[in-house]
């Protein structure tokens, strides 16, 4: 009998109680800690409901909040990359353009909502809707602070992969149905970078997940407290896992150097060259919620979450002085909110400095590079756990220690040798040949 | 394995030097002017300036204009059109102003007193078109513009800007250097319109052969 | 390699093949003006890539035939609106020459005149190569170089409007010798501008030029080797970027370059950084380099000093004597020439211009053929076209 009738046949006989419990941490939920805490008058309602009376408050404010992260990421890019180049940015719209998205989002609203003759009409307007909701629906399982979480996922991290990887449906949904040869170009382009830069992300979080011994994002953070515990310095390799996972990451939100999809000098401008009004608008929103989220996940994973500097039992716990001083510690909800933008200006900063790699060096560059060392780093972080069990304060220090040594050797005393002989990229007759065959 | 580890460092190293440029810059002023809105670049020296000699929007001074045609002739583009009548033999209407070149690019347009060809270490005195005198070292003079009588009605003369190529070659071959391109921001650049006819300037005006103004007489007299 | 072949003019699929045509242009942004690459796609691997040109096409030559040799300088800055200084320039070398056949009518440009025109020349090939390394680096997806490009094209600029009047379109250099004479404090400035802007191309060599990426999208790619850039009579610094030091202004020294001491850049093999001659990395290096030597000779100028005397010999008319000649001289994009046929009227019998941006973009459809999308756009930045001389 096939798995799908023997569940609805007899639900018992998989245990569906077991799944929810793999599923939803259900032991005691965060929602209920937080009804008993913080707000007992829920209490007098069902459990259930009180949970998701917590749940449907955190659920709307994030819908309110999360949107508008994007207008002013834009505006950021804007007038980072204005003063990179010497250039003012937007002026005009509110002192110093700090409205310009806001004009910019009106002006998108009133355009025309234009569809191709003879593209995939459905596909063309449902596209947009994939790919905006994928990219907020990760945010339920990014922690901003010790409740402030929307789902409190067993399997949080994995979640996110799950829902960051239907993201590359929606551009081939929006490549194809838009009768265009540029657009179509974009997104095969882009499915085949998202599908293959997963695999270094998966790895690179592999390497947490066997450190922190779990897929729940809360207990990853929990286990990060102060600087030292943070996992970019609890074991060398997983300093070498974080720049690896956020390169790949910088690849999975299609910026440059990796902006291929959308490669405005070569595809015009890619998957959604076909879309006008606020159907582009939700892309452009999208684009920009993706990498709050990615640089997000990546602060969490690595740098600590909204565990800052110093070890939280050293700070008051509450009030506005604890607040305070726990985002002066990069720890806390500004915290998070601080060390995310700061990665999200790395993205910005290296957006406007590099120029772009062609199709085939992206998957070389993903396939030689990103997963060997992925894989050497999860070896590493594998035999590191048999020589250090536990971590120690030893076992940081030396980590800290190879860190910096590693890095003063590799600028310092390897630089001038290794700068010598990179490997020859292919002729053009290789690579003629090698693509007619 | 060697050129393994050299892609990746050279990889890393470049785009740190790279980074490093851009993130100098990022902390240095900008160079922008906010042009439309803030004008004051016009003012600053060294920064931005309309040069003396920029070649901007055609214009006649109708009263010096002896209707030569040349600048019709030479336009490549045929914007200029011009239409004279020949005043009866001997016979003239005034005379066009000297125009006197000034060593540092500026141009002083009125009538010399005296001798056309000043003497060295002299101060020539000019009186103006708007009536004002003006006395410059005839070092500073680079050259002057000759008196030319005026022997032609003109009844039209009319230059279309929309066809001009701002190659300046009229104002080049203009014996009075009557027609002349502003270098100036407001009357030179900025001068655009909703309609195109809007951009046919029609320079010639009848009614100064009926009334002759106080300059031509001047310049009878002064004849 | 063989002589180039006849290529065919259209593209034809095969029945039910995985191939597809994409046209890249006329508007695309990468195609550097009103280019249209007819392209036959398999995935992202072109296998033949059509050049369709004539979208700017403005009769330049049939239209010479009405205009005196003075009206037709105008037209010459609109071919190669880039470097028009050096188009001015080409076009009055060919009238004087023909004028020097018959010597009471032309004696030689003055000499003020003559450091005017090199000094100004060589501005503007520091404008031009400064250009087309900024959109190299857009069209590779670097969009800083292209503004930081840009903003000290400005400056250069804004010299030309001090001494021309004008910021795109000079009309300077007139036949006899150029129309204006300095402003005070342009050779002040002119001097501030190279002290400031000889820094600045080792920033940007080392902000694009020696970047990993950038290499490895412009190294080994689209090898022209000399023989084949000779075939197809590709010049200037895509010739010198195949590895042929051939310069017409120290092999065939016009005006006053051979007072003037230069190197020649040359594309070379660097097994270090794994770029060969002819590639696009060494057609984009020649071009950097190149820029170092026009400081170099604009320094020279400088330092001996303008001498003092006339800026335009004296004549009456520009009337040639009948005979007909064929004269060139090195643009920044490559040897521009100029045949003109006179029969001792003002006005040329025929005129016909030897572009050295058709030539270059002549080779881009062997050049392309096997690669990617992506190289196409490299190969373009790389031969470094103005569609305004192209279809002149």
């Amino acid at each position: 009998m096939p798995l799908g009738l023997q569940v609805a046949w007899n639900p018992d006989a998989i245990g569906v109680e077991n799944l929810h419990q793999f599923f939803v941490q259900s032991s005691e939920s965060w929602a209920q800690r937080y009804v008993q805490n913080h707000a007992p008058f829920l209490e007098h309602l069902p459990a259930p409901l009180g949970e998701f009376a917590i749940m449907l408050v955190c659920c709307v404010i994030f819908v309110a909040v999360v949107p508008l992260l994007p207008l002013g990421l834009v505006l950021a890019e804007r007038k980072v990359s204005a003063h990179i180049q010497d250039r003012v940015g937007p002026m005009r719209v509110g002192p110093h353009g700090i409205l310009q998205t806001l004009a910019d989002g009106v002006k998108l609203i009133f355009k025309e909502d234009h569809i191709p003759r003879e593209g995939d009409k459905f596909l063309f307007v449902v596209s947009p809707y994939i790919i905006f909701a994928c990219s907020f629906a990760v945010f339920a399982a990014i922690p901003f602070g010790r409740s402030i979480l929307v789902s409190e996922l067993n399997i949080g991290i994995f979640y996110i992969m799950a829902i960051s990887s239907v993201i590359v449906m929606g551009v081939i949904m929006a490549g194809w149905a838009s009768n265009s040869k540029w657009s179509l170009l974009g997104a095969m382009r882009s499915a085949a970078q998202i599908v293959s830069y997963e695999i270094p992300i998966g790895l690179g979080i592999l390497t947490v997940v066997m450190l922190m011994q779990t897929l729940n994002m809360q207990e990853i953070v929990k286990g990060q407290d102060g600087i030292a515990n943070w996992l970019i310095f609890r074991t060398p390799f997983t300093f070498i896992a974080f720049f690896v996972f956020f390169i790949s990451s910088i690849a999975e939100v299609n910026r440059t150097p990796f902006d291929l999809p959308e490669a405005e000098s070569e595809l015009v401008a890619g998957f959604h060259t076909e879309y006008s009004g606020m159907r582009f608008a939700l892309f452009f929103i999208a684009e920009y919620a993706n990498m709050f989220a990615v640089s997000a996940i990546a602060s969490t994973l690595f740098l600590g979450g909204w565990h800052g500097i110093v070890p939280a039992e050293m700070l008051p716990q509450s009030g506005i002085l604890g607040f305070l001083l726990r985002a002066v510690t990069l720890g806390g909800l500004l915290g998070v909110v601080i060390k995310t933008l700061l990665l999200v200006f790395v993205m910005m900063w290296l957006r406007w400095t590099l120029p772009r790699l062609r199709v085939d060096q992206l998957m070389s560059l993903c396939w030689k590079y990103f997963i060997p060392i992925s894989f050497f780093n999860i070896l590493g972080v594998g035999i590191w756990g048999l020589i250090f069990p536990k971590d120690s304060l030893l076992s940081i220090i030396i980590s800290i220690a190879v860190i910096i040594l590693g890095l003063i050797f590799t600028f310092g005393v390897l630089g001038k040798s290794l700068s010598q002989g990179p490997e020859p990229p292919p002729s053009s007759a290789e690579r003629r040949v090698s693509a007619t065959t | 394995m060697r050129h393994y580890l050299s892609n990746i460092y050279l990889g890393v190293y470049t785009a740190l030097v790279g980074m490093r440029i851009t993130f100098k810059q990022l902390l240095q002023p900008s160079v922008t002017h906010q042009y439309p809105y803030d004008r004051s670049f016009e003012q600053k020296k060294n920064i931005r300036e309309i040069p003396k000699g920029y070649r901007g929007k055609l214009h006649n001074r109708i009263e010096d204009c002896i209707g030569c045609k040349k600048c019709e002739m030479i336009c490549p583009v045929d914007c200029i059109t011009i239409a004279t009548q020949k005043l009866p033999k001997g016979e003239r209407l005034w005379d066009s102003m000297n125009v006197v070149h000034l060593k540092d690019r500026t141009e002083i347009v009125g009538n010399i007193e005296g001798a056309e060809k000043p003497a060295p270490n002299t101060a020539v005195t000019i009186q103006t078109r708007d009536n004002r005198t003006v006395a410059v070292a005839s070092e500073e003079i680079a050259n002057v513009v000759e008196r030319k009588p005026v022997i032609f009605y003109l009844d039209q003369f009319d230059i279309d800007m929309s066809l001009c190529m701002y190659c300046g070659l009229c104002t080049e071959v203009c014996p009075t250097e009557c027609l002349i391109m502003f270098d100036n921001l407001s009357d030179g650049i900025e001068y655009s319109t909703f309609d195109r006819t809007d951009l046919i300037y029609e320079f010639a005006k009848p009614e100064m052969y009926e009334q002759p103004t106080d300059e031509s007489t001047e310049a009878e007299a002064a004849d | 390699m063989a002589a180039p072949q006849p290529e065919s003019k259209f593209i034809e699929l095969k029945p039910f093949s995985d191939e597809m045509i994409v046209s890249m242009g006329p508007q695309h942004p990468s195609t550097h003006g009103v280019l249209r690459l007819e392209l036959k796609l398999d995935g992202e691997i072109v296998r033949d890539a059509i050049p369709h040109i004539g979208y700017l096409h403005r009769c330049f030559e049939k239209h010479s035939e009405n205009l005196n040799y003075q009206q037709i300088i105008p037209f010459t800055d609109r071919m190669d609106y880039i470097a028009a200084m050096n188009m001015n320039w080409g076009f009055c070398l060919a009238v004087e020459e023909l004028l020097a056949t018959d010597e009471k009518k032309f004696s030689g440009v003055p000499e003020r005149g003559e450091y005017l025109r090199v000094l100004i020349g060589e501005l503007n090939r520091i404008g031009s190569h400064l250009l087309s390394f900024g959109t190299y680096g857009m069209d590779l997806g670097a969009f800083t170089p292209f503004l930081y490009a840009f903003r000290d094209r400005e400056k250069i600029l804004l010299l030309f409007e001090k001494i021309c009047g004008a910021r795109l379109t000079y009309n300077y250099i007139r036949v006899g010798g150029v129309s204006r004479d300095t402003p005070p404090g342009f050779i002040d400035e002119v001097k501030e501008f190279i002290d400031y802007f000889e820094p600045q191309i080792d920033k940007y060599n080392a902000l694009l030029t020696a970047n990993r990426i950038f290499i490895e999208r412009t190294a080994k790619v689209a090898v022209m080797d000399t023989e084949m850039a000779i075939n197809y009579g590709v010049t200037g610094p895509n010739l010198r970027g195949a590895g042929l030091q051939w310069d017409l202004r120290r092999d065939e020294p016009y005006s006053i370059y051979d007072r003037f001491d230069f190197d020649v850049p040359v594309g070379k093999d660097i097994p270090e950084l794994g770029v060969v001659a002819g590639d696009c990395w060494n057609r984009y290096k020649v071009r950097m380099d190149e820029m170092k030597q026009s400081i170099q000779i604009i320094r020279q100028i400088l330092e001996s000093g303008l001498p003092n005397g006339p800026i335009q010999a004296e004549m009456k008319a520009v009337r040639p004597p009948k005979g007909e000649i064929f004269s060139r001289s090195e643009a920044p994009r490559g040897e521009l020439g100029f045949y003109i046929v006179s029969d001792g009227t003002p006005k040329p019998v025929r005129l016909k211009a030897k572009s050295p941006c058709f030539t270059a973009l002549s080779a881009l459809q062997e050049l392309s053929r096997g690669l990617m999308v992506a190289d196409i756009i490299a190969i373009i930045g790389s031969i470094d076209i103005v569609m305004g001389e192209v279809d002149r």
